[in-house]
């Protein structure tokens, strides 16, 4: 029986419907009492949801930065993996909120979970 | 009995994850484990009805069979809406249901999850 779940986010914001299915997944556990711990990691291209400047509106498109801070107002963890996020986009301003990490931490998230499922 | 739950997202004539994941509940099932299957994105088709993939292997009738050996299987009602496929529409024995409702059980109720996906 698993009591925690871990959302792991490899996909960028926008361009893919996977980010948004993640993020929303992991809302849609607390949300629904059955699974208290629901956090996100986000590593690769993912870490790119984490950035403040996102403007959605410029594709129509659902915010990405709208769910990860529904995932935070729900009490859920988002960590950001800081190595993944400055080679791609450098020291740039990040939702308010969210944990950088390192990937030796990173690490010991996956393991302090029940279940991860990637997208 | 331990349980997996296989969480596919791909639809079923894009590639070969449901396939896989079909072989892989079918392995688990004759193994003697529960297993529950999570359609999310669109993996939603993995349980329309009437699917007729000719020489490619049909999926639909292959989850079907597994049904009566105690396959689950649900996929998210908004995935479903977004792609324009009602209630009705599904295999008999699939549901159609959600995110909040099914997979949180899935998970919570579940030993192991494997995400097939790309």
């Amino acid at each position: 029986m698993a009591e925690s779940l871990l959302i792991l986010v490899t996909k960028p914001p926008y361009g893919f419907e996977e980010a948004f299915a993640g993020l929303r997944a992991g809302l849609g556990m607390l949300a629904s009492g059955q699974v208290s711990v629901s956090n996100a990691l986000l590593v690769g291209e993912g870490t790119l949801n984490a950035i403040a400047a996102q403007k959605p509106e410029a594709v129509r498109m659902p915010s990405n930065a709208e769910a990860v801070n529904d995932l935070l107002d729900f009490e859920a963890k988002v960590y950001v993996v800081k190595e993944d996020l400055m080679e791609l986009v450098g020291d740039v301003p990040l939702l308010e909120g969210v944990e950088l990490i390192d990937w030796e931490r990173a690490r010991q998230v996956i393991d302090e979970h029940d279940m991860v499922t990637t997208f | 009995m331990k349980t997996m739950v296989i969480q596919v997202r791909s639809g079923t004539m894009m590639n070969m994850d449901t396939n896989v994941a079909v072989k892989l509940a079918q392995a688990a099932l004759e193994k003697g484990y529960g297993v529950r299957v999570f359609g999310y994105g669109e993996a939603v088709t993995l349980v329309k009805n009437g699917q007729d993939p000719k020489r490619f292997p049909n999926v639909g009738k292959e989850t079907k069979e597994m049904l009566e050996k105690g396959l689950e299987v649900v996929v998210c009602e908004t995935c479903c809406k977004a792609r324009g496929i009602a209630r009705g529409e599904e295999i008999e024995g699939t549901k159609i249901g959600s995110l909040t409702n099914d997979m949180s059980r899935f998970v919570a109720e579940g030993d192991r999850m494997v995400t097939i996906a790309r």
